[in-house]
């Protein structure tokens, strides 16, 4: 899914936001070739040595064409960044803030598909080759190279679990944080693939988290898999909300999913466990699992 | 969140959807001033479903039956929420009624048109013969035309229905919508249609920037949802601005997990993190009892030190407040690299004198733009400004903390904090112990 080469450039919507400034930082540091930083207002100006741009046609012209773009700009510009981006002809973006409105990430997705772009997010920490390439808000230090490839429909807490994996010696060949956001644009059924073909990959894992997403990610998962599946699901012993504070009163809410966060642990369980996919309940037993594969 | 019948008619109004004359009364005497001629209807303003069977409809004939079912509906609660206003209509006598929708579907990602040729109070029959399309593109009328013939509609109301459908989209997307129903549209045999009940579910995140309707659910929000509720889904220590559902105007999130025999706080940055340490207590044997989220604004990436201690102070004092706790597990996970700002931001809130008093300060660059998180933090200021500005805050009780960061946080902060019951871990399962303990000894 991820169409990188050595050449490939990469630039941040919104580099001036402090989240923008962040991920600056932290992916020069890991050697990310960001060539350019769009920040309407802020053009001529540098944020850890990388030029910034008022416009992204401007940046085009100046350091050339980048194929990738991080949007971190606040959510409500989140639409009109990617417009932009994909406007001018990139065709891979990380949408890293949460809280886009999702009738804006429809109308996003929407173009996306006429445009035949990959979008990661909303809500997503981005993509992490551990050693190699960082691309997004996930913080490096908690990842270490190794031979399982990691998608994630959870928020930060993916760090938290990775790191424990870390410590434990259970290294990653790819982390790929689909985001928590309300509506998300790339899937897991477009990424395993890559995962099965990827020969620095021997074991996938998935990691949920209770009330993020419609469904878990086991429910559309195919059948045979060439490599091993192990899951990771935040929230079992959470007690779910006698009421919630969305629980709609529309009449429709009997026929659609009308609140965006509706599968629990325990229907995201049922799912892996009807796949045959082991379900840890803590990182410890997510090491054991791991390390009895 | 949900409008109240009366705004959702206002929004109807907006883009030409015809509802009846009405008007708001909020105090029984005020129905003799009233403008609309007898036979009305007198509607309790409700969010909650099956008002008409809850008695909370009456129709009234003259002022003296109206000022008696007006008082009776004001004092009486459906599904525990207590009406502020009651809507009074005119009557009126429909030939048949329809059900329209207009909603986001989250799984489909798509919105959806729905329509039923039985609309009403018989939800069983309603559904029955419910009809969907979704929009798969730009939107075009015709797409309401598709739901329409299904329906069944036939002849010169085809039109009519397409064009209240193509309205109700108009307003779902210009007033970034969840959900939009009319139920019952009324019709009558002319062809005359009549929006006689109406329900708008707005979206949270795009709230602010419909500044408008912002003014008008922040002023309609009752002051609190039941106490049952209250208690089965947070833990809230009675402060008068606490229930306004959907609208917290707190730095710190609370969590909606609660359970009444827990006996442990926890403090995390982003929901993820804080189901894993519920998770890890409860199966260490531990009993959480409810939490508090920090860092909310970029979903626990903490990127700042000054609203993180804000938020910080915040949730301990919360946390602190509610009896029935007996350890705080402050978990965040914000990278090695952030171990020295965060401790610190711990340790200026624990050492800082007896709860200074809170201003919440926003910096510039978020100033500019109003998002759901800046103009909540605007609010919070307003609040305290307006509501409680001289009003002391008790010091906070001392309970056993115990605190878990990914990196070993300076010495220097460790010794400072050395006199105060604080526990420091690096390691998980150390900190989960270690926190279950104290929590059991307390007992």
């Amino acid at each position: 899914m991820l169409n990188w080469t050595g050449k490939s450039k990469v630039i941040i919507q919104g580099i001036v936001e402090p989240l923008g400034v962040y991920c600056a930082g932290q992916m020069t540091t890991y050697g990310t070739p960001i060539v350019a930083g769009i920040s309407a207002g802020y053009g001529g100006e540098t944020i850890e040595e990388i030029p910034v741009f008022d416009l992204i046609e401007s940046a085009i012209a100046e350091v050339g064409m980048p194929q990738l773009s991080i949007i971190a700009v606040p959510p409500y510009w989140v639409l009109d960044a990617a417009l932009e981006a994909m406007s001018a002809g990139i065709r891979q973006l990380i949408i890293l803030p949460h809280g886009v409105p999702p009738l804006d990430m429809i109308r996003l997705l929407a173009k996306a598909k006429a445009t035949n772009t990959i979008v990661l997010g909303a809500g997503s920490a981005g993509v992490i080759i551990p050693g190699k390439l960082l691309l997004g808000s996930c913080d490096p230090q908690c990842y270490t190279p190794g031979k399982i490839g990691v998608i994630s429909r959870c928020d930060y807490v993916t760090d938290a679990i990775i790191w424990e994996l870390t410590q434990a010696g259970l290294g990653q060949s790819i982390v790929i944080h689909l985001g928590g956001g309300d509506i998300i644009g790339s899937m897991v059924e477009g990424w395993l693939p890559t995962l099965e073909q990827d020969k620095n990959t021997e074991i996938i894992l998935c990691l949920e988290q209770t009330l993020c997403g419609t469904e878990a990610m086991a429910s559309v998962l195919s059948s045979p898999r060439k490599k091993p599946l192990v899951a990771h699901i935040a929230g079992q012993n959470v007690p779910i909300p006698s009421k919630s504070k969305e629980s709609p009163t529309l009449i429709a809410s009997r026929l659609s999913q009308l609140t965006p966060h509706t599968s629990t642990a325990l229907a995201k369980k049922n799912a892996y466990q009807q796949a045959k996919i082991p379900v840890a309940q803590s990182p410890a037993q997510l090491v054991e699992y791991l390390r009895n594969l | 969140m949900d409008l109240l019948e009366y705004q959702a008619k206002e929004l109807f109004r907006e883009v030409g959807i015809p509802v009846l004359p009405s008007q708001t009364i909020a105090d029984s005497r005020a129905i003799k001033q009233l403008q609309i001629p007898y036979p009305v209807v007198l509607k309790s303003q409700v969010r909650a479903g099956g008002r008409g069977k809850a008695g909370g409809i009456r129709f009234v004939e003259n002022t003296i039956d109206a000022i008696a079912a007006a008082q009776m509906i004001l004092n009486l609660p459906i599904a525990g929420e207590y009406p502020q206003l009651l809507l009074a209509e005119a009557r009126y006598d429909a030939e048949q009624e329809l059900y329209l929708a207009v909603i986001l579907d989250y799984q489909r990602k798509r919105p959806v048109l729905l329509g039923s040729a039985q609309g009403g109070v018989n939800i069983d029959v309603l559904l029955e013969q419910m009809q969907q399309v979704v929009i798969e593109d730009e939107f075009s009328p015709f797409y309401a035309r598709r739901l329409v013939y299904l329906m069944g509609v036939q002849g010169h109301l085809i039109p009519v229905i397409t064009d209240i459908v193509g309205k109700m989209y108009e307003l779902f997307v210009r007033r970034d919508l969840n959900g939009i129903e009319i139920n019952p549209l009324g019709i009558r045999d002319s062809g005359e249609v009549m929006a006689l009940d109406g329900k708008v579910t707005m979206n949270d995140h795009a709230l602010a920037r419909h500044l408008d309707l912002m003014a008008v659910v922040g002023a309609a929000i009752p002051l609190a949802t039941t106490q049952e509720e209250l208690e089965d889904n947070r833990a809230d220590n009675g402060d008068s601005e606490e229930g306004t559902e959907g609208l917290d105007f707190e730095a710190a999130d609370p969590l909606d997990w609660y359970n009444r025999e827990g006996n442990i706080g926890i403090l995390c940055n982003g929901r993820g993190l804080a189901a894993l340490t519920w998770d890890l207590l409860t199966q260490a044997g531990g009993k959480p009892r409810t939490g508090y989220l920090v860092g909310g604004e970029h979903q626990g990436k903490i990127l700042k030190t000054l609203p993180l201690e804000q938020q910080l102070n915040q949730g301990l004092e919360r946390l602190s407040a509610m009896e029935e706790i007996e350890v705080i597990f402050l978990h965040l996970v914000c990278g090695l690299g952030g171990v020295e700002r965060v401790a610190e931001a711990i340790a200026n809130v624990l050492q800082a004198p007896v709860n200074p008093p809170q201003r919440l300060i926003i910096s510039e660059d978020r100033l500019e733009r109003p998002t759901a998180n800046t103009l909540r933090i605007l609010r919070q200021n307003q609040l305290e400004q307006t509501s409680r500005p001289t009003a002391p805050s008790n010091p906070r009780r001392s309970i056993p903390l115990v605190i878990r960061l990914l990196g070993e946080p300076p010495s220097a902060i460790q010794e400072a904090l050395s006199s105060l019951s604080v526990h420091w871990s690096q390691s998980l399962d150390e900190a989960i112990e270690q926190t279950v303990i104290l929590a059991q000894v307390a007992i």
